[in-house]
């Protein structure tokens, strides 16, 4: 339901009523091929608030080229026929009569059991800040801006080019903070999270982009690139780009007299005053809620927090105030994808669990196709060759590549489609498969990565193998990147339309194999995130087992005091130890040790000892869920004098009540303490936070005391920034120190003292202090053999690595196989508890199939060839290939095989073949590449 | 490298400017620099320097901010009040300084000498029968060349 808004619910969790309104499209979407005639034949044209009103569009439009549903709408504000009673070209050239000047706004009900809020936010909009002339001088530019001017799609083709004359800007500066830790220009006193990092990745790019080399200069207070892999990326874009990196808030941007340029004023870290000049700057905005969708929360009933983000509890992450009521992304707090991503899976597990007993009630059964049998048929192939709007056609002369395609042999029919992938068209190609008897297809559009399974899809439902298909893409590899160049473009389309015939002639059927699914999930872990893995999968229905080294479930959570939201850390967690003890559907092994791992998804088997007694769990999923733990300082007398602590020692004495802490006059925190060093280069995210918290519980405590944190950089991201500003206003006072020059700690006649230098003053300062915290690293367990039992890789530092950082945040590539809580990345308990959910989600997509389908697109080993000398075995990343002694042969478990071709290359006899990937079909590919 | 006394400090001074208006969010300061970015004091003279002296009142410096002839050189022009992201009123702490410097005796020699004229004539610049005789030439009525209600708005001296 697009153009829908929400108006109304009634009713309550599993039983909800919503109405919803839909505005009038003006365009039926059901005859809508997404062609494009309507928008080229229009004449009114309007600024793009896609492309930030930097570039044009028409008043018939679609919100970018790969917009969902691609389906044109119609501007009813900007429309002539709208304003004055004519025109109606649209009308008039769609071929299909898909316009629809009659259409109404409707009211709909909907039916259902649980809502998930994911609205996102809008960006801040910085002419309330007069003072940086975004509203009067061009090339003043918000980051939103900036990013489209950087894109192939933007307004200049990813030309860096500055709004007002178009020319390369050779200095560019991003101020940050820019509607964020503010509440004096606005009410944002919150930090944005995500404007550290993308301000980076802007200044890399543009580099990257520019024809020259340009200086980039990124304003800040303090970086905060407290993400997984961010301070590397930080630390690369200081050291290896040549980005300079200015500690220091700009109050204005000046006109530069006679010149489009602009004048920056700042104080430097050595308190001087500069003026420089810039050619363009940045404004690094931040992101707010947009009015629509704090009303929409008040419809909903459901409670926000100061910033206008949905109110969450640490141990509920996603549950909003109201039951049956979900969220996740920025609405709930600023944040970037690959938390938004965790969050988005995290919702989907807690609706399943809601929605269990529905699961599985309004599914339908699809018809399959009986397979055509194709072998020894001379090959007859489809070419279809994509226009994609104007993506490909505007550039390759596509019916001269289709004209071409009919000249090469074994092609049986050739067509142009304006998109192959719209509905209408995959009828056709169905159409033309059994019109043609068609064996095999070619279809030169876009990226397989994305559109293939669509194809494939077609193919299965024509009674073909899905692995008689080739796809070609002559979009992102053609006529994206040669956008000046048809020639060149159509002739590199007709040599890839040549490769992709010569190899789909040679492709043979190829078998998938069916693995039955065992429904238990074995995680690894029974910390906060193993458990509520646990507990989100058992609540699901499914049984899980859990895998404990330490004799009591817990894990660092024991440590804790509170959460940065200030619950009860102890008690919740004790809550839910008792939930999952109690569990029917979950069995615990404690001091438990995983001996061997056998298997692929959907049938583990796992041996473990627990006291010397050897078990065996059959399990179709499993969870890493392993943790980290603290690191003990080596240096700042830690260990030495019972009055240097680390931060969860001092968490203990919290939960003891210590008395002690009482009589303290003066306690000192010291933040980055094994983080952020050469060795260890990752920023441990949770610290900032803790210490800060920490320090306003001591305040509470005696607010007497002196309480002093000297830092790098605060990194209380997204809403924890509250803290960082009531810890201020409670007197607490914090000093900045550099990498280079970092606090020295002595005793002297029994005295702890502390001697800093305040850079701002350029003064020593030396701290007496009854209390030293130290703000120590969360490094992880680097289980080796963890890694190699399940085939999970590990970076350097030792945590696990992900699927995919954005996309995949809580999976393996190895399938079956999901990850959570901090043996992904240091973390808290709200985004541990997160990512727990969102590995039961994961997890639950196999767990809820009775079979998995593995590809079919695995190596295979001629036994008859094969000498046995194991070269494929040794470069297996996943471990499939396994070695027979008796025959002397290796054999590839088609389960476990990635198809990624590795053994195929290693084979010294050519014994091993990859399905789909040949020798045989990659040299045909090679030499029709070579005749052009 | 200078070092600073922390043993003279007077931890309570933060606390003491909060509790007084204009100065309740003196703490909130995170040291971004807007201030002195924006001080046209600072442009001509960089030892003045609003931030340090927000900085030393927060490390409880009373004595060396009070005693301080930068507190003085403030224009008032409300820059750094106007642009601080975090609410502080840089330019009422600076009167709020002002004010406590005179109390504890520590105003400089010209303010003193201002502060003695306004009390005795109620004015910076004292009239006399000087002043009104150029007054009449020019047909403006004559001003008082005293004050008497000085004396009840300063009534302990």
């Amino acid at each position: 339901l697009t153009l829908s808004e929400i108006t109304g619910v009634k009713g309550e969790a599993g039983d909800f009523e919503i109405e919803i309104l839909r505005h009038p499209r003006y365009v039926d979407t059901e005859k809508c091929i997404g062609c494009g005639i309507c928008a080229e034949k229009c004449p009114k044209q309007v600024h793009d608030p896609f492309n930030e009103n930097l570039g044009k569009r028409k008043a018939v439009y679609v919100e970018y080229a790969q917009a969902v549903p691609l389906k044109y709408a119609i501007d009813q504000e900007n429309c002539i026929y709208f304003d004055k009673g004519k025109c109606r070209a649209c009308e008039k050239f769609c071929p299909k009569d898909a316009i629809n000047f009659e259409d109404k706004e409707e009211s709909l009900i909907l039916q259902v059991g649980a809502i998930i809020l994911a609205p996102g936010s809008m960006v801040f909009d910085p002419t309330r800040y007069p003072t940086y002339k975004h509203a009067k001088h061009p090339n003043v530019v918000t980051s939103m801006e900036f990013e489209r001017i950087l894109s192939a799609t933007g307004p200049y083709q990813g030309h860096l080019k500055r709004p007002s004359d178009q020319k390369e800007p050779k200095k560019i500066a991003w101020l940050q903070c820019v509607g964020s830790r503010d509440l004096h220009h606005c009410d944002n006193s919150y930090c944005s999270s995500v404007c550290c990092m993308y301000s980076i990745k802007e200044a890399i790019v543009a580099k990257e982009h520019a024809e020259a080399d340009i200086d980039c200069a990124i304003f800040f207070m303090d970086m905060r690139t407290h993400g997984k892999d961010f301070e590397t990326y930080f630390n690369n874009a200081r050291e290896k780009n040549n980005i300079r990196f200015v500690r220091a808030r700009v109050p204005t941007v000046e006109s530069l007299e006679g010149s489009e340029d602009l004048l920056i004023p700042y104080v430097n870290e050595k308190e001087e005053i500069i003026e420089e000049p810039f050619d363009m700057v940045v404004l690094s905005v931040g992101l707010e809620m947009a009015p629509e969708v704090v009303d929409l929360a008040q419809k909903l009933g459901v409670d926000l927090t100061e910033g206008q983000f949905c109110k969450t509890e640490s141990f509920r992450p996603v549950r909003t105030s109201r039951e049956g009521i979900y969220v996740c992304g920025a609405f709930n707090g600023p944040k970037d994808i690959p938390q938004s991503v965790v969050e988005a899976s995290a919702a989907a597990a807690e609706t399943s669990v809601l929605l269990r007993q529905a699961r599985n009630t309004l599914t339908r059964e699809k018809e399959i196709s009986e397979e055509k049998d194709v072998m020894g048929l001379e090959p007859r192939i489809g070419v279809f060759v994509c226009h994609c709007g104007i993506n490909i056609a505007g550039i390759v002369r596509v019916t001269e590549v289709a004209e071409y395609a009919k000249t090469l042999p074994h092609v049986a029919y050739v067509q142009e489609n304006l998109f192959s992938c719209s509905q209408d068209a995959l009828e056709t190609l169905k159409l033309r498969i059994s019109e043609y008897g068609l064996n095999r297809v070619v279809v030169a559009a876009c990226s397989p990565r994305t559109h293939e399974p669509l194809f494939q899809e077609t193919l299965i439902n024509s009674g073909l193998n899905k692995y008689l298909f080739e796809m070609t893409n002559i979009r992102n590899q053609d006529s994206w990147v040669h956008q000046n160049d048809p020639d060149a473009a159509t002739l590199k389309a007709k040599d890839l339309v040549r490769m992709a015939v010569a190899k789909v002639a040679l492709l043979e059927p190829l078998l998938e194999t069916t693995i039955e699914v065992n429904p238990r999930a074995l995680v690894v872990g029974g910390g906060i995130s193993g458990m509520i893995a646990a507990k989100s999968l058992a609540d699901q229905g499914y049984n899980v087992s859990i895998v404990e080294r330490s004799s009591s479930l817990g894990g660092q959570a024991l440590t804790l005091f509170k959460t940065w939201k200030g619950e009860d850390v102890q008690q919740n967690l004790a809550n839910l130890v008792e939930s999952v003890k109690s569990h029917i559907h979950i069995d615990l092994h404690l001091s438990a040790e995983l001996r061997a791992v056998e298997g692929f998804v959907g049938n583990f088997k796992t041996t473990l000892t627990t006291h010397d007694k050897e078990e065996v769990v059959r399990h179709g999923v499993t969870v890493i869920a392993t943790g980290a733990k603290e690191f003990k300082p080596d240096e700042y007398h830690y260990g030495k004098d019972p009055r240097v602590v680390t931060h969860t020692e001092l968490d203990w004495k919290f939960i003891a009540n210590d008395p002690s802490l009482q009589e303290i006059q003066t306690a000192v925190f010291i933040q980055c303490v094994g983080s952020r060093e050469p060795d260890r280069p990752y920023c441990s995210r949770v610290c900032c936070t803790h210490s800060i918290e920490s320090a306003l519980h001591l305040k509470e405590m005696n607010p007497t005391m002196n309480v002093y944190i000297l830092y790098r950089d605060i990194r209380t991201y997204g809403e924890r920034e509250y803290l960082y500003r009531k810890a201020r206003l409670a007197g607490i006072l914090f000093i900045p120190f550099s990498k280079d020059q970092k606090p020295e700690v002595r005793v002297e006649n029994d005295s702890l003292e502390i001697g800093v230098v305040d850079h701002l003053l350029e003064r020593k300062i030396l701290l007496k202090a009854d209390l030293l915290v130290l703000a120590s690293a969360i490094i992880p367990y680097k289980d080796e053999k963890l890694s190699q039992l399940y085939k999970i890789p590990m970076n350097r530092e030792g945590f696990f690595v992900e699927a995919h950082a954005k996309l995949a945040p809580s999976e393996f590539a190895t399938e079956g196989v999901f990850l959570c809580g901090m043996a992904h990345y240091p973390k808290p308990i709200d985004e541990s508890i997160a990512q727990a959910l969102a590995a039961a989600s994961r997890a639950a997509t196999i767990l809820s199939q009775k079979h998995v389908r593995a590809s079919g697109l695995v190596s295979e080993i001629d036994p008859e060839h094969c000498v046995g000398c194991q070269g494929c075995l040794d470069v297996c990343p996943f471990g499939a290939i396994n070695f027979f002694e008796d025959r002397h042969v290796c054999q590839v478990n088609r389960a476990l095989c990635k198809g990624c071709g590795a053994c195929a290359a290693a084979c010294p006899s050519s014994s091993v073949q990859l399905m789909g990937s040949t020798s045989e079909q990659i040299y045909a590919q090679i030499h029709k590449a070579l005749s052009g | 490298m200078e070092e600073l006394d922390l043993e003279t400090a007077d931890p309570n001074f933060k606390y003491e400017l909060a509790k007084q208006p204009g100065g309740e969010k003196i703490m909130a300061c995170f040291t971004c620099r807007t201030c002195t970015a924006s001080c046209p004091i600072t442009a001509v003279n960089e030892r003045f320097n609003p931030l340090r002296i927000i900085r030393l009142a927060l490390y409880g410096l009373k004595k060396e901010v009070l005693g301080s002839d930068f507190i003085w050189l403030c224009s008032s022009c409300y820059a750094c009040q106007e642009r601080c992201p975090q609410g502080v009123s840089i330019t009422e702490i600076m009167t709020l300084l002002k004010n406590m410097a005179v109390k504890e005796g520590h105003a400089p020699p010209g303010i003193r000498a201002q502060l003695d004229l306004i009390k005795t004539h109620g004015r910076i610049y004292p009239l006399d029968d000087f002043d009104n005789k150029k007054r009449k030439k020019a047909d403006l009525p004559p001003l008082p060349t005293s004050c008497a209600v000085m004396k009840d708005l300063f009534p302990e001296d």
